[in-house]
């Protein structure tokens, strides 16, 4: 039997190590680090390399245990929601009932077990598919952690030793994360390619009957593998809160469908019986480094989103193409997953060069790859002249790296600042070079990695729009302590994380100013509803907390129906406000507080043919333009969006060059001439009540 | 009786004590504009149920329909803007998210991916770009005609939920009676055994991928006829929502069980749940844990065996690894 293994070793060595041909993901990776090392700036450092362990530490331990559930051909869609319930647990056990860290971690895990058992349990006791009975833990996960804190209740007063673990380095550089999430990935390894257990997973997602003639225990291991995988949940939510400083309801929205794309893209058959955890690996890697590398390389993130979808197609074909997968008359009906095929060499050539194409058409989009072919081919007559003996041009002027963030790159209002922000850094000239990135949903851990790659990449000025103060300010520290100028503005940071706030208005003038409009217009008195975005949007709550304050000090013959979530959604919150005012037929006003809640709200009353509802709120002239016209909607209550991104690009700009510092009064803000600053405030000015009087003059 | 019939009724029945409950505790939810405003909302929701309803019964799942959903919505306002008139939408826009169906099928039947990856790499790269285009920027000013198609608001909701409705009827039909239809079952419950009988599963599994694209365009342009702006995010999270209310219908996710009876079921139980609790005055915030429980209930009435022991009878998916049947 020695002779053929012998004969084969060339062969098996790259079987063994790469069963699902991962190495495919090696060429991938490569690629991209040979795009982003020539595009991205400092994207080819160490300090990066660990930041990206710090970004992708969450989604990897859910895609540890997602890697076990679908080898065993399930699937587990409650991981995200299964973070929001842990990390409630954690935060009302430690900020609340005083439970100390650890016990309250252990507390947070076993809810994560449990949560993983009754999947389990479902699925393997009673038979139901695992991605309906995931489908509806899903929903309920999430939804009891939104209806036990109302939504609202944000945990964050924990420890620094706890917050340590999240932000802190060990030696200076490496993130605390790394060693516990090397820790779990070589556990899960020899727990599913060295022990009877991994192989009795194998077994049953290749064939569950055949696994049990074979003697496996189906039901037991099924249970054991949706417990480990909530278990891994329970987890990544203790990182991420120690990450954020926060323990919220909305924690891990939205990872589950990354851990998936990371263990599929990673060779794991979605039908089960074949992958592996370098595979699950090399996938995240691939993941999260394009995200970072076009971070750094100032490219727009949705880039990535593309860029992942067509991975993911290319990878799966070349698992396909390189298998044979194609034998049966419909794809999921194939299953000759669990056979062995070898990987011919054109068909390497075609993945490769298919990879190849795909990570050109980000570079082609790049136009920092453009400026620099041009640079190149600019430099011979330079190096030329430099040969003659000539005095080497002078250096150009340092170009300032102004990077602006909002809170959501999808909303109206942020899109309107941004145009002003654009208009200010063309009057600047070419002296300023502009980043606008964050989340393309209202996120805090991702404004975190935002700026986590903005210090890497090098700016000189961070201008951030803050989701939520806790989970920022550790990151925005950190950029300070590395001689970044840190701005906030639209919302504020704590005051030692950032030297100047560009002010438009406080969450306390914004809902006074609200509450007394709305009493305007109610005649001080009768009962208002409020259309919000989501019920875990923090800005929202806290203008909630002032109208309500305004409300019990001043008008006692006005009463609050109801809130109601839109989900940041127009037909959702014309949905929801239809609804309301016929449940609730007294209520005389609906305050939108959300961009589209407005628009939404006033459809809503157009259609329902009352006319003696009125919607007020928060929202921009351009989408309530028409509604005001009509009169449905009395007025609208904002600044001016415009301004403020201007300004702050003003201000980012005079911090930088030394024109403010701390203790200046005034400063020159272009046509908005002087800004008058109080202590470390920019003023914008007070907030601007559009009406029918003066929509037409905006056109933001 | 067939346990697709069993699911139907349960769920018809906790439908029916959620809506006696409400007669009791909340008479004002009965009242007609309540009930036409839940008609109309659901209307939107039941046209890609219904073209989910098809892929699911070929044991394939479309991940994708939000972000179709979404390229439609925002494509139908462009188009607008450009002066196409409403009547060459309503041709143009179904037959865009028709393409993106394509798309899907040719991953899918054509190159193998399996689905649930097709669909996810589609609904990922298709949100992406589009958020990539638009920044997120609604698109404004449409024409006078593009709300209601220019008919009012009244012909415009009735016509809204006739479409539905009629399509409901005619899919029904399809689904029972018509060769096309009960081939999706076969396809479902065995793509082998179909094959043998002369159905060609792929024609049958990109037929429904296409259906359901461009049902998904023609439900972004209705819904987006109810505005006049239109908001380029619309549509995420959707293709959960519609998987879910199949699967409460009764619809088996293992393929070739169930029917749009219980989908329409499905769509209706899912659809009253946040209106319900703002007629009983509960707090929003448990809206999420409500419908999980649904789902998770209704699937009780889906429970077969235990994994842990061997079924009595061949399993009606008959997907036993290894015994693919070659010609």
């Amino acid at each position: 039997m020695t002779e053929p293994t012998r004969l084969s070793t060339h062969q098996s060595t790259l079987r063994r190590w790469f069963p699902n041909h991962e190495w495919v993901l090696l060429i991938l990776l490569a690629v991209e680090v040979a795009l982003f090392s020539a595009t991205g700036r400092n994207f080819l450092t160490v300090t990066n390399a660990f930041e990206l362990v710090r970004s992708g530490c969450e989604v990897g331990l859910l895609a540890l245990g997602m890697t076990l559930v679908i080898i065993t051909g399930g699937i587990d869609l409650s991981v995200g929601s299964m973070m929001g319930m842990a990390a409630i647990t954690l935060g009302w056990l430690n900020n609340v009932a005083g439970v100390p860290i650890v016990p309250a971690i252990a507390v947070a895990l076993a809810m994560g077990a449990l949560g993983g058992w009754m999947n389990g349990a479902l699925i393997a006791r009673l038979g139901v598919p695992p991605l309906i009975v995931t489908l509806g833990t899903y929903s309920l996960f999430r939804g009891l952690a939104e209806g036990l804190t109302k939504g609202i209740i944000n945990y964050s007063s924990f420890s620094d030793a706890f917050k340590a673990l999240g932000n802190g380095y060990w030696l200076g550089c490496v993130p605390r994360q790394l060693p516990l999430f090397l820790l779990v990935a070589v556990g899960v390894w020899l727990l599913l390619h060295r022990s009877v257990f991994g192989r009795q997973l194998y077994a049953l997602g290749c064939s569950k009957e055949g696994a049990l003639h074979a003697g496996v225990p189906v039901g037991r291991r099924v249970v054991t593998t949706y417990v480990l995988s909530g278990l891994l949940a329970a987890l990544a939510a203790v990182v991420y809160a120690a990450r954020l400083g926060q323990a919220k309801a909305d924690a891990g929205t939205g990872f589950e469908l990354m851990a998936i794309t990371a263990v599929v893209l990673g060779g794991t058959s979605i039908d089960g019986g074949k992958g592996t955890i370098l595979g699950t690996m090399l996938g995240l890697a691939a993941i999260v480094m394009l995200e970072n590398g076009l971070r750094l390389a100032g490219q727009q993130a949705e880039a990535s989103q593309v860029m992942i979808g067509v991975l993911l197609l290319v990878a799966i074909l070349g698992h396909r193409f390189g298998t044979g997968g194609r034998a049966g008359a419909v794809a999921s009906t194939s299953r000759d997953s669990c056979e062995e095929f070898e990987m011919k060499n054109y068909q390497v050539a075609i993945l490769s060069v298919a990879m190849l194409l795909s990570a050109l058409i980000v570079a082609g989009s790049n136009k920092k790859v453009a400026e620099q072919m041009s640079l190149l081919s600019a430099a011979p007559p330079v190096a030329a002249t430099q040969r003659a003996g000539a005095p080497p041009p002078p250096p150009p002027a340092k170009k300032l790296t102004i990077a602006l963030m909002p809170k959501n790159k999808g909303e109206p209002y942020f899109l309107s600042c941004k145009k002003g922000a654009d208009e200010a850094v063309a009057a600047l000239g070419g002296q300023v070079e502009f980043l606008w990135d964050g989340p393309a949903n209202p996120d805090p851990s991702k404004q975190n990695e935002v700026i986590d790659a903005w210090i890497t990449r090098g700016v000189d000025v961070i201008a951030a729009s803050v989701e939520n103060k806790e989970a920022i300010s550790t990151v925005l520290k950190k950029a300070r302590a590395k001689g970044i100028k840190v701005i906030c503005w639209d919302a504020d940071a704590v005051a030692d994380a950032r030297d100047f706030m560009v002010q438009q208005a406080t969450p306390e003038g914004i809902g006074t100013a609200l509450m007394d409009e709305a009493a305007r217009v109610m005649g001080n008195k009768g009962t208002f509803a409020i259309v919000t975005a989501s019920l875990t949007a923090a800005n929202q709550n806290e203008w909630i907390e002032y109208i309500k304050k305004r409300l019990a000090a001043k008008y006692p013959d006005i009463k609050l129906a109801t809130i109601e979530p839109s989900e940041g959604k127009r037909d959702v919150a014309m949905t929801r406000t239809s609804a309301l005012l016929k449940a609730n037929p007294d209520v005389k006003l609906v305050m939108g507080i959300a961009a589209p809640a407005v628009p939404g709200a006033a459809e809503a009353v157009v259609q329902s043919g009352r006319k003696d509802v009125k919607v007020i709120g928060l929202s921009l002239p351009s989408l309530c333009r028409e509604f005001i016209h009509k009169g449905v909607v009395d007025c609208i209550v904002l600044w001016n969006t415009v301004d403020l991104g201007y300004l702050t690009v003003h201000a980012a700009r005079a911090l930088a060059q030394g024109d403010i510092k701390a203790g200046s009064t005034t400063m020159e803000a272009g046509r908005l001439g002087k800004i008058e600053i109080a202590g470390d405030q920019v003023l914008l000015g007070k907030p601007f009540v559009f009406n029918k009087d003066n929509v037409d003059q905006f056109d933001f | 009786m067939k346990s697709a019939d069993r699911r139907v009724l349960t769920v018809a029945g906790v439908l029916g004590v959620l809506l006696l409950g409400l007669a009791v505790a909340a008479p004002g939810f009965f009242q007609l504009g309540n009930l036409r405003d839940l008609i109309v909302d659901n209307s939107l929701v039941l046209l890609p149920a219904l073209g989910m309803t098809a892929v699911i019964l070929c044991h394939e799942i479309d991940l994708s329909v939000g972000s179709i959903f979404g390229v439609c919505c925002v494509v139908a306002g462009g188009l607008a803007q450009a002066g196409f008139p409403m009547p060459a939408l309503l041709l143009l826009i179904p037959l865009l998210g028709a393409a993106f169906g394509a798309l899907n099928a040719g991953l899918v039947v054509g190159l193998g991916v399996p689905s649930m990856i097709a669909t996810l790499a589609t609904m990922v790269g298709i949100r992406g770009a589009l958020q990539w285009f638009t920044q997120g920027a609604w698109v404004n000013d449409l024409p006078a005609g593009f709300q209601w198609f220019g008919l009012g608001q009244a012909a415009g909701q009735a016509l809204l939920v006739l479409v539905a409705a009629a399509l409901w009827l005619a899919l029904s039909w399809m689904f029972g009676q018509v060769a096309a239809g009960r081939a999706l079952y076969a396809v479902g419950a065995d793509a082998d055994a179909a094959r043998l009988v002369g159905i060609r599963p792929k024609a049958v599994v990109s037929g429904a991928f296409v259906s359901l694209g461009a049902l998904a365009g023609l439900a972004a342009l209705l819904s987006s006829a109810r505005f006049t702006s239109i908001q380029p995010s619309a549509g995420t999270g959707m293709e959960l929502q519609v998987i879910a209310c199949v699967v409460v219908g009764g619809t088996s996710i293992l393929g070739g069980r169930g029917g749009l009876t219980g989908t329409l079921l499905g769509v209706a139980l899912l659809g009253v749940i946040a209106t319900t609790l703002i007629f009983l005055h509960v707090n929003p915030a448990w809206e999420k844990a409500i419908q999980g429980a649904i789902i998770l209930v209704a699937m009780l009435g889906a429970r077969s065996h235990s994994v842990d022991r061997l079924p009595a009878e061949r399993p009606v998916a008959g997907r036993v690894p290894g015994k693919v049947v070659r010609p």
